[in-house]
């Protein structure tokens, strides 16, 4: 595999037109993207595929940018997920408590920032993955099975850490 | 002989019970002329028509008339409504006492006085009745009080307003960038295009970009100062925090031709205080700077922001070459709700906040001005 997998992400936000022209854009750049309308709609997706990072809203209506992200971690924990505010949001996000996220990022996002921080989110993503996929390849190791158990295993592993 | 002596024994006695009760009423006289004189209130007395037959000294403060001038007169002729104060005085007689919570008077010089007034009728030992004593006190001032409340909460609903405003133009801004950001990706890669236009869609493009970085810091200047948060202590630089304002305040200064000169002391000025608060300060001084120099008219426009350390203090001045404060006002700008600006231009808060600021933040502010020469305000804070 000579190729860099391109980074998985999944935007959400109710503004359709403004995810159109970021998609296009990031779509240029080489990233994979699926863009969402809505809180819902972003579980549906990301019940049906991997993603590395997210970027989500802050006010959406119905669920809002908080809750979106703490049940697409609750879905995919490696996920990082950045959250786009307005200005003064940010303080009550972190007072709620909902410190989940890689990073908050004001809005309107200057575009270039927002690759540099999606790539950091993956390089994050990545590390994590590649940490608890060790742990666990140990336990499997130590569990001693035989090769086409072992092979079972890993093939387990890679779809839960959505390493193809 | 007996009887003669026993009628000059009686008659003695009269005598002296008399003078006792002369000396107990000139003393109560004389108790009773102190209050009317001290109480601030307007105190008065009617007769059984309503007219003045007593009318205390508070009264000549309240309503501007001397007793002379009132006397002889109904009372209820200084109501800017004589008819309902005719039906208070008349539910006075019913009841034998009535309240009247907020009764118009007119002052000699024109100006409405409100009044809390309370009735009583005096009544003799036959219960008929003598007079109606009246209490009023001014409270005028109070009235004035609600009714600038009433106007401070608008300004904040109109700020609370703004900042609704700032955050709903981030999204359509948000859009303008991603699309022309995509109108870029498309000219690169467009075939076809001469040189020319090419270049010229570039710069367009990065126009488009440049402008919608602008109204980005635009909306969030406005958005970090409108933000109600609760007081933060904290170290930072003053003179960033100068700096910060003055281009927070470029609208105010836009099209003034006024020259702002900025001397800070040697190095960074940091302070352990309240940057949210200090900044209130200082955007209230240099926009009373500001519109002080705009109001004298002159061609020679000149504001001068300072800053120097002594020791455990700091020193910032905001000196303009504007009108200057009249003597007479002197005592009054750092008063609540003192103003010369027109109604709806100034809310007469700036100062006597600004003092409170600085005040609890430990520090004091002062101020020297020449008429038609300037006026220069000075800031003393402790560094911590």
């Amino acid at each position: 595999m000579n190729q860099k997998p391109s980074i998985r992400v999944l935007l959400v936000d109710d503004e359709e037109n403004l995810l159109e022209y970021l998609s296009k854009r990031l779509l240029k750049q080489g990233f994979s993207v699926k863009a969402t309308f809505s809180g819902e709609e972003a579980l549906g997706a990301a019940q049906e595929g991997h993603y590395d990072v997210a970027v989500v809203d802050l006010k959406m209506p119905e669920m809002d940018g908080v809750e979106t992200q703490k049940r697409l971690k609750d879905m995919q924990p490696l996920l990082q997920c950045i959250v786009l505010t307005g200005h003064g949001s940010i303080e009550t996000a972190l007072e709620s408590g909902q410190r989940d996220a890689f990073q908050y990022l004001l809005k309107p996002v200057d575009y270039d920032n927002l690759v540099t921080v999606i790539k950091q989110a993956y390089d994050k993503k990545v590390e994590l993955q590649r940490s608890k996929f060790a742990e666990q390849l140990e336990e499997v190791h130590r569990a001693g099975l035989g090769a086409h158990g072992l092979r079972k295993a890993i093939k387990e592993l890679r779809e839960i850490y959505g390493i193809e | 002989m007996e009887s003669n002596s026993s009628f000059l024994t009686e008659v003695q006695k009269v005598t002296r019970e008399l003078t006792s009760y002369k000396i107990e009423l000139e003393q109560t006289r004389g108790y009773l002329q102190c209050i009317l004189q001290n109480a601030a209130d307007m105190i008065f007395a009617t007769d059984v028509d309503g007219i003045l037959i007593s009318f205390s000294k508070g009264g000549e403060r309240v309503l501007g008339y001397s007793w002379e001038e009132v006397a002889g007169i109904p009372i209820k002729d200084f109501a800017e409504d004589p008819g309902s104060f005719e039906r208070l005085m008349a539910a006075c007689q019913e009841e034998g006492c009535a309240a009247g919570p907020d009764v118009r008077f007119r002052h000699k010089e024109g100006e409405r006085v409100h009044c809390n007034v309370s009735l009583m009728d005096l009544k003799n030992r036959e219960g008929e009745r003598v007079c109606t004593v009246g209490i009023c006190q001014d409270m005028t001032q109070w009235k004035k009080l609600q009714e600038d409340l009433v106007r401070v909460d608008r300004l904040a609903e109109i700020g609370r307003i703004a900042s609704g405003v700032a955050h709903e133009i981030n999204n359509p801004v948000a859009v303008i960038g991603e699309a022309s950001g995509w109108a870029g990706e498309v000219i690169a890669d467009a075939k076809g295009l001469s040189p020319e236009d090419r270049g010229e869609l570039e710069k367009v493009v990065d126009e488009i970009h440049n402008q919608t970085k602008r109204c980005r810091n635009i909306t969030h200047k406005l958005l970090a100062f409108a933000r109600d948060s609760a007081p933060t202590k904290g170290e930072f630089d003053v003179h960033e925090l100068i700096t910060e304002t003055i281009s927070f305040l470029k609208p105010e200064l836009k099209y003034t031709r006024i020259q702002l000169d900025v001397n800070f002391s040697e190095g960074s000025l940091v302070v352990n205080s309240d940057r949210r608060l200090l900044e209130q300060v200082f955007v209230n001084l240099i926009t009373n700077a500001i519109h002080a120099v705009l109001e004298k008219g002159h061609d020679d426009r000149r504001i001068e922001i300072r800053t120097s350390k002594a020791n455990s203090d700091v020193e910032i001045s905001v000196k303009d070459n504007g009108v200057g404060i009249p003597e007479e006002n002197r005592t009054k700008i750092f008063k609540l709700f003192y103003t010369t600006k027109p109604v709806g231009k100034g809310t007469g808060l700036g100062l006597p906040i600004c003092q409170s600021i600085v005040e609890n933040l430990g520090g004091t502010i002062a101020f020297e001005s020449t008429v038609g020469e300037g006026t220069v305000f000075t800031i003393h804070l402790p560094v911590s």
